[in-house]
């Protein structure tokens, strides 16, 4: 698999694997915009034919706390099923965690997951070292809670 | 919104209104939209005729969600003073709201006659030229910008972008330069310069001055002014491959240590070094490999240049370790090989060798030390399986995964495994009940969710489909289609269109693939905001890489598939309009579609309610913006929209861009000339069928239009006008020499391709239009099934249609004779049969959750 820094004519791929695996979803513009906006920080695992099969939507945050260091945020990261346990995911953040400390000296990356999500919590937690910080009370639009997780970049 | 001097009389007000008037703009810019309104009624109290007041209003009433009664009195309102650059002003920006571009600029134009230095009124401008392409334009309003404000550092790199997308690179890179000198003090690690620089360096290298561009890369690297050091590092390394530097090597090598996963550089890397044998890549891929052991790429990457002996000493770990770590996606990875026959075998006869020697009763001794895991056989047979289903050997891939169940029977690739090895050997009932036994061992995989439906949308099962669909989908949304269509799943879209056009409702069809041409026209749409945007951040190379991709937007397969399919339904019932009408009173709807249609009628009927009750709050403050809400649709089943008067010209307009944009593509050219000589427009007509033969002039489908133009001008009342008669003319005869009579014409391409069950279709159907007995055309179609044929299910199954719609007697017979021949297949069982298998395909619904069932 193909791992390299998302492009414009990516966002088609990224959307349909989204749409394909995660029950949050996005209309194009949401795309475009992190594109747009933060070029070198979302990441596709693409297969031999240049499909996209994996991804990473990752953006900065933007309204920073008084106190608050800049930091990243993952929108969205997700890996077709039938393309996991090649360690996807682990190499898609870690190529955008290195363009978010590098480019935009983000001190640590954030994230949201359902509560009910235990293979994405496992994932975060075991195998990308990610830490809960707080419960965010009916965060989803079905009303369910999420955990906020970080990661620290320092 | 300025005002200007020289005020004409009708305009004037005294003094009290002109300052009432100025609390209007005031608070219209910061939507205190309330006070506004009162404000203005308070002037148009007095002055009802008040152009520009009348406009404002206008305005404010949109905002407000009282959309007809503001744009009437926005039009009125410029009726009244059409000298006012405010009246146009706001005309622009309710045509803009309209996603009418080209009015709008038009406004806005006139609103610059009145007010040339208005800066509001060119940014917009600037950004619908942008929006339309009209880059010479462009160019002109982005340097009116830059002389009003030229301290503004965005109006520079504006106007740098807009020579950039008018082609005049060489002015782009001079207002660039003349940019930079104006700079002073900018801080380290500055995002915005560090973006402007890159895309000088871009600019250099677009112009092929790939000197100029490296050393400013490497002066701006030093610097720190360019912070993205992926970016660095990647142009650094292409730059110095243009150049053919040594360097280059280097540069890719770095490159693989940034990213090992990224199979782009070692392509760079090798190629940057000369190589010309396999042999010498094979030991770089070797080197880089041990350096590099986590990386996959390289591993892979030698499978691609090794050969004999060599591929298989390589082949066996890879796949080994596949198998141990139990890797899905192998044979995905792996099958590209294949297309080196030698390779195909080589892995086929390892496959046999590793199975036995990884087989949990196996005698034969174990080449490795370890003790094998159990997983390890089932993702050994779960690669031979798909392995089988690849050369078409179905059932000796279902043994294998047979055998795999047994071992394992909770691992859901199994399952989906065995779906797929089923859909292509045409049982698609078996696929939907494997797949959705997969689904039903793991409930909460959306993945898993989605290939079930799509395989029930494949068997021709919607509202099953649809029930498992709303699992994922929001609650609140009208029906789970509704919610994916709201999300633009094209993948749901064209699934659930194909669906619906192989069951004969082509109206529920044409408007999903209608649907599909809406998410396009949304995405182009979604560019406008970024022309403003992306100036103010400075990403600019990326931001031309969005205009370029949204110019070449549908040539997207999902485009292409639906402005097809679309095309030939409203050219069907162009020929035929009595389908819209069976359609229409055949009360074809199923009691799912019932009950989804009521309740989008419901939801449909709360939209407005709610807007009505937004009428009678004037208190409401609320900013509704100026893009209309979307109207309600009160053609749920497509209906009215099958019986359109316009169907040749909406599939004229779907099919367009695809002109330019497949052009490769010769279903593209048939449909183009399908509509287009229904429409009378002979040389478009000729020219597609031109096109066409370029492409591939024995296609079965072009056969048939080629007779089909013969015909149709000898049919024509009357010789076409100068030029068009005789250009026509003139094309016909490079497409078919007039000498040849269409018989003839036809028996000769029977003749060429005696065993393609296409052709066979092509030229019994150019038989039936030249008016043969139906017997002739039956025994032409029963060659299909003869010694010689090659058969393909889709094939057989068109012609087993085409038999049905000519009325033959023997159409049952060609059924039976296809349900003998295609092995496992049901596509040719009888309907009680089918009846049966549908019911076997949904009896695995053990885990159905009552909510959907009530849903439903």
């Amino acid at each position: 698999m193909n791992i390299r820094l998302a492009r414009i004519d990516d966002c088609n791929g990224m959307q349909a694997c989204n749409l394909q695996n995660l029950p949050e979803n996005y209309t194009m513009k949401y795309y475009l915009y992190h594109i747009l906006t933060w070029p070198s920080l979302s990441y596709v695992a693409e297969d031999s034919e240049g499909r996209v099969v994996g991804y990473i939507l990752a953006k900065m945050e933007e309204e920073l706390g008084e106190e608050d260091d800049p930091h990243g945020h993952v929108t969205s990261i997700s890996v077709l099923r039938t393309y996991r346990r090649l360690g996807l995911a682990k190499k898609l953040m870690v190529q955008s965690q290195e363009a978010m400390a590098a480019v935009y000296h983000a001190s640590y990356v954030s994230l949201h997951v359902r509560k009910s999500n235990r293979a994405a919590l496992g994932l975060y937690r075991d195998t990308l070292g990610f830490t809960v910080k707080s419960v965010e009370h009916k965060y989803y639009a079905d009303g369910e809670d999420a955990y906020a997780m970080q990661l620290s970049l320092k | 919104m300025s005002r200007v001097l020289g005020i004409p009389p009708k305009r004037a007000l005294p003094l009290k209104e002109a300052s009432l008037f100025k609390e209007v703009l005031t608070m219209y810019e910061a939507r205190q939209l309330k006070k506004g309104l009162k404000t203005a009624d308070q002037i148009l109290k007095k002055f009802p005729e008040h152009g520009e007041t009348m406009c404002m209003k206008g305005l404010i009433l949109t905002h407000m969600g009282r959309r007809e009664e503001g744009i009437d009195l926005v039009k009125k309102g410029v009726r009244l003073d059409l000298t006012s650059h405010i009246c146009w002003h706001v005309f622009g920006l309710i045509q803009k709201g309209e996603k009418n571009y080209e009015e709008a600029l038009k406004s806005y134009i006139q609103a610059l006659r009145f007010d040339k230095e208005n800066l509001n009124i060119l940014r917009d401008a600037a950004h619908l030229q942008t929006q339309l392409r009209l880059y010479d334009g462009l160019v002109e309003t982005r340097h009116i910008l830059l002389r009003l404000r030229p301290t503004v550092r965005q109006n520079w790199v504006s106007l740098a972008v807009a020579y950039h997308l008018s082609g005049n690179l060489l002015e782009a890179k001079k207002v660039l330069e003349q940019y930079e000198r104006t700079l002073k003090n900018v801080p380290d690690y500055d995002t915005e310069h560090s973006e402007t620089t890159m895309y000088h360096v871009r600019l250099l290298e677009e112009l092929g001055e790939f000197t100029e561009a490296l050393s400013l890369l490497d002066v701006s690297s030093k610097s720190r002014v360019i912070v993205d050091k992926t970016a660095i590092m990647e142009a650094r390394a292409r730059l110095l491959s243009k150049l053919k530097s040594d360097e280059s090597e280097h540069a890719w090598r770095v490159l693989i240590d940034h990213n090992p996963d990224c199979t782009s550089y070692y392509h760079g890397y090798l190629a940057s070094q000369g190589i010309d044998s396999d042999e010498a890549s094979l030991a770089i891929l070797r080197d880089i490999s041990s350096q590099i052991p986590r990386a996959n790429a390289p591993r892979r990457l030698a499978l691609s240049f090794a050969s004999g002996d060599r591929f298989k000493e390589l082949a066996k770990p890879y796949l080994l370790s596949g198998f141990t770590k139990g890797i899905p996606s192998l044979f995905a990875d792996i099958k590209l090989l294949y297309k080196d026959q030698a390779k195909l075998s080589q892995i086929q006869a390892l496959l046999e060798e590793i199975r036995a020697e990884n087989a949990p009763d196996s005698a034969a001794p174990s080449s490795s030390t370890f003790t094998s895991q159990p997983t390890t056989y089932l993702w050994i047979l779960y690669f031979q399986a798909q392995h089988f289903s690849y050369l078409s050997q179905f059932r000796r891939a279902l043994e294998i995964l047979d055998e795999a169940l047994k071992h394992t029977p909770t691992l859901p690739e199994l399952y989906t495994c065995r779906a797929r090895v089923l859909k292509r050997a045409g049982d698609l009932f078996g696929a939907a009940r494997s797949v959705e036994e997969a689904r039903l061992l793991d409930g909460q995989d959306r993945f898993l969710n989605t290939k079930s439906a799509k395989y029930r949308l494949r068997a021709g099962l919607v509202d099953e489909a649809s029930a498992l669909l709303g699992l994922f989908t929001k609650k609140d949304a009208t029906s789970p289609g509704a919610d994916l269509e709201d999300m633009q799943s094209l993948l749901y879209l064209i699934e659930e269109a194909d669906a619906q056009n192989r069951s004969g409702k082509i109206n529920l069809a044409l408007k999903k693939y209608i649907a599909i041409q809406k998410v396009f026209d949304e995405v182009e749409d979604d560019q406008y905001d970024f022309h403003g945007y992306s100036m103010r951040k400075f990403t600019i190379n990326i931001y031309l890489n969005l205009l370029a991709w949204e110019d070449r937007l549908r040539s997207h397969l999902a485009y292409v598939k639906a402005a097809i399919s679309a095309s030939r339904i409203f050219v069907a019932v162009h020929d035929d309009p009595s389908i819209a009408a069976s359609l229409a009173s055949s009360g074809q709807l199923t009691d799912a579609e019932k009950k989804a249609k009521k309740k989008a009628k419901k939801a449909a009927q709360k939209v407005q309610d709610d807007s009505k009750k937004g009428n009678s709050q004037q208190s409401s403050n609320e900013d509704k913006g100026l893009e209309p809400t979307a109207p309600k649709d009160d053609d749920v089943d497509g209906i009215k929209l099958l019986g359109c008067s316009d169907p040749l010209e909406r599939a004229a307009k779907f099919l367009h861009p695809l002109t330019t944009l497949a052009p490769q593509n010769i279903e593209v050219w048939i449909a183009v000339y399908d509509v287009a000589i229904r429409r009378k427009k002979l040389l478009q007509a000729a020219k597609a069928l031109k096109h066409a033969c370029s492409i591939d002039v024995e296609n079965p489908e072009l056969h048939i239009r080629l007779v089909h133009v013969r015909r149709t001008a000898s049919a024509l009342p009357q010789e076409p006008p100068v030029p068009i008669g005789p250009l026509f003319k003139e094309s016909l005869l490079e497409l078919l020499p007039e000498e040849v009579s269409l018989e003839t014409f036809n028996s000769q391409y029977l003749q060429r391709h005696p065993s393609s069950q296409q052709a066979i279709l092509a030229a019994a159907k150019v038989s039936q239009m030249l008016q043969a007995p139906l017997q002739e055309v039956e025994n032409t179609l029963f060659a299909a099934l003869g010694p010689d044929a090659k058969l393909d299910l889709e094939s057989s199954q068109a012609i087993l249609s085409y038999l049905k719609s000519l009325g033959s007697q023997r159409a049952e017979e060609f059924r039976l004779t296809c349900d003998g021949k295609f092995d496992l297949s049901t596509v040719f069982k009888s309907p009680e049969e089918q009846a049966l298998l549908v019911k076997q395909a949904l009896s695995v619904v053990i885990g159905y959750p009552d909510e959907v069932e009530a849903e439903a």
